[in-house]
């Protein structure tokens, strides 16, 4: 069980998140060395012509998909932008930043309520649209078509991340905010690897694991098109 | 070939990707699978089977390259999404990468912006390595690498075509309007598709009109020797021949001296011109720039040099943009000055400019006629109903692929409606003297 543990509480999210920072950064430079010609898609200039402000029109907004499925574009704006504000949310459980934000002029209550009040929010509208997203792949014949084993597995584990995170939230077994912030503390620290109280709690392992899962896999499936929409939009609009 | 020196090709070809350029690569390793591309593509539209899915098309070449070039595609197979290549599977591939016009519509609508005829074009370049290029479209190919058009044309028939055509403008205005040809130190050199002196020439006669009135009969010119601006390279994906047939465009403006190479309403070859050859520096530093006739006609339109007698085109137009000239070049409001001058009632068709529909013979297949059952019935489906929407009696498009695609188009569904070139109105309708065209049907 200790090793375990340690396998996956310990040895799990360092090579997680070095795996994702060198595997981030071989594919953006791989992808940067490339030659690319131009290849100009119009009207190019919607963005007043520059590239750059485009990507980040296309990424913030996803501009084009709006215009091509609609429908596709509410579930999966909706799906980005609440995965956006839960990591964000997240950083609260790896720090104490409740200092931070009532210098910011929030009260102890208003922080609490923020997280109990949005993040559970955050947690239901997230699995919602996941749910959605699982039904649209497979009810519709031109995705279901094209669908793979892969993009079905992408979507089962964010779910698992989803699900397993909502029991801690909703569930009788909630974490503990101070041992998780401690674990985190040590782990950034490189200290203490052993006898982890906040690892005791098996929901907790999991998701955690699920998560830093996702992050290892992110350079190498489908999920990559974090890093490939920066560069693709930029093809077309030079 | 063998079996086995077949795959060892095809595969190298594919592993050839992670090397560049970066869209290729970019796009074996970005599609999030959303199925948008497969509702904006005009094939899909026409009818939804799988074969006809972009997404799928890319992943024919997809899978191959995850086989060998990805982690995940090497530890867990087709667990991943990847596959070995089958050399049975060619003759497949003949159909299916022969069954993409290239519009680049799903580029418009992508999420990530990716551009399937990229790697329609890939595949097609695979297939032309291994000479599997459709015959129809490889004789194309031939006939202009060899004569310089894709007619097979000699400069004799070319001349007495020009001819001709003077002739008739003798006969429609009462006086002599020159086209020149093969005049060194002319300012223009006029590259048209050659359909445009041969098959449709009113586009090259509407020219003609225009330099005549403003009195610059002799500041342009065409040639003799290069009268069809058409590449098939570019749709057979084979870049030596696309090059091959460009170099001799080049070294023909540069030995006329033109200043200008005045492209004609050819969507591929302006955007070849413009958007490869020049944007790209493939000969280096060039001599000439390259302008599109419809870009230099709306411009003296703007200027106020012409007067139209626009009820020598009453019937309803509208105006099919052309992949090649809209998503591809921005050219999208020059052709509609040109037919609101020249026609009493132009409309639109929807959506148009950057986001039409293609016509259904984009990427060269508007030449195949051993497809033609797929044209009509599939890939011309869409464009079929937005004409029929607009009730227009003449669809006026910039290119020889779609009008020959449109003109099939409409005779295999019973519509009575003409295809023409741009140009081609303003021929009809464009004052000289006071008078316009004492018009002949050329039909």
């Amino acid at each position: 069980m200790e090793s375990l543990r340690f396998l996956f509480g310990v040895i799990l999210p360092y090579v997680a998140v070095i795996v994702f920072l060198l595997g981030m950064i071989w594919r953006f430079l791989t992808w940067k060395k490339l030659a690319s010609p131009p290849m100009t898609l119009f009207p190019a200039s919607t963005s007043g012509g520059s590239p750059t402000l485009n990507t980040i029109k296309e990424s913030v907004f996803f501009s084009s998909l709006f215009k091509g499925d609609r429908l596709l574009w509410i579930i999966a704006w909706i799906f980005h932008l609440v995965l956006v504000l839960i990591i964000l949310g997240h950083l609260r459980v790896f720090t104490n930043i409740d200092q931070l934000l009532m210098s910011l002029g929030m009260s102890e209550d208003a922080i609490l309520a923020m997280s109990t009040g949005a993040g559970g929010a955050a947690g239901v509208i997230i699995l919602a649209a996941t749910v959605l997203l699982l039904v649209r792949r497979l009810a519709i014949p031109r995705v279901r078509e094209i669908t793979g084993f892969a993009d079905y597995l992408a979507l089962l584990l964010i779910g698992a991340i989803i699900i397993t995170g909502n029991i801690m939230r909703f569930g009788p077994e909630h974490f503990d905010l101070v041992l998780t912030r401690e674990y985190f503390a040590d782990l950034a620290t490189f200290r203490n690897f052993t006898d982890i109280a906040a690892l005791q709690n098996g929901t907790f392992v999991l998701h955690m694991s699920l998560a830093f899962l996702l992050i290892m896999c992110m350079p190498f499936s489908k999920l990559l098109h974090f890093g490939g929409i920066f560069f693709t939009h930029q093809l077309i609009r030079k | 070939m063998s079996d086995t020196n077949v795959k060892e090709k095809v595969v190298n070809a594919i592993k050839a990707i992670k090397n560049g350029p970066r869209a290729g690569r970019l796009y074996m390793e970005t599609c999030a699978k959303c199925g948008t591309c497969a509702s904006v593509c005009p094939i899909y539209h026409g009818k939804s089977e799988k074969r006809y899915n972009p997404a799928e098309r890319t992943d024919l070449i997809r899978r191959i390259y995850r086989k060998y070039c990805t982690i995940t595609g090497r530890l867990f197979g087709k667990w991943a999404g990847a596959e070995d290549f089958n050399p049975e599977d060619i003759e497949e591939w003949r159909s299916i990468f022969y069954e993409c016009t290239g519009c680049r519509r799903c580029a418009t609508y992508c999420p990530f912006g990716i551009d399937h005829s990229v790697m329609t074009r890939k595949g097609r370049a695979i297939l032309d390595m291994l000479g599997k290029t459709p015959d129809t479209m490889q004789k194309v190919v031939d006939i202009s690498l060899e004569t310089g058009n894709t007619d097979g044309a000699n400069d004799v028939a070319f001349k007495a075509a020009i001819e001709f055509l003077e002739e008739e403008m003798e006969e429609e205005h009462g006086i002599p309007i020159k086209i020149p040809v093969d005049v060194e130190g002319a300012d223009y050199f006029y590259v048209p598709p050659s359909g445009d002196v041969l098959v449709n020439p009113e586009a090259t006669m509407g020219l003609a009109k225009v330099f005549h009135i403003l009195g610059m009969a002799d500041k342009w010119t065409m040639s003799s020797k290069c009268f069809d601006g058409a590449n098939y390279g570019l749709f057979t994906g084979n870049d030596g021949d696309m090059k091959k047939d460009n170099e001799l465009y080049v070294q023909e403006a540069k030995d006329l001296k033109c200043k200008t190479m005045l492209m004609g309403e050819c969507g591929h070859a302006y955007r070849i011109m413009k958007m490869m050859m020049e944007k790209t520096g493939w000969w280096g530093e060039l001599p000439f720039k390259v302008e599109n006739c419809m870009e230099w006609t709306a411009d003296r339109i703007k200027e106020g040099h012409f007067e139209f007698d626009k009820s020598k085109n009453p019937q309803p137009v509208t105006y099919h943009d052309p992949c090649n000239f809209g998503r591809s070049c921005g050219i999208t409001e020059d052709p509609r000055v040109i037919l609101q001058a020249a026609c009493a009632d132009f409309r639109e068709m929807y959506p148009n400019r950057g986001e039409n529909w293609c016509c259904g013979g984009g990427g060269g297949l508007s030449a195949m006629d051993d497809i033609i059952e797929f044209r009509m019935e599939v890939s011309g489906v869409k464009k079929l109903e937005q004409v029929r929407d607009t009730g227009a009696k003449y669809i006026a498009t910039a290119c020889s692929n779609c009008k020959r695609q449109l003109t099939q188009l409409m005779e295999h569904h019973d519509e009575e409606i003409d295809v023409g070139g741009v140009h081609d109105m303003l021929s009809r309708s464009i004052l000289i003297n006071g008078k316009a065209a004492d018009r002949k049907e050329y039909v």
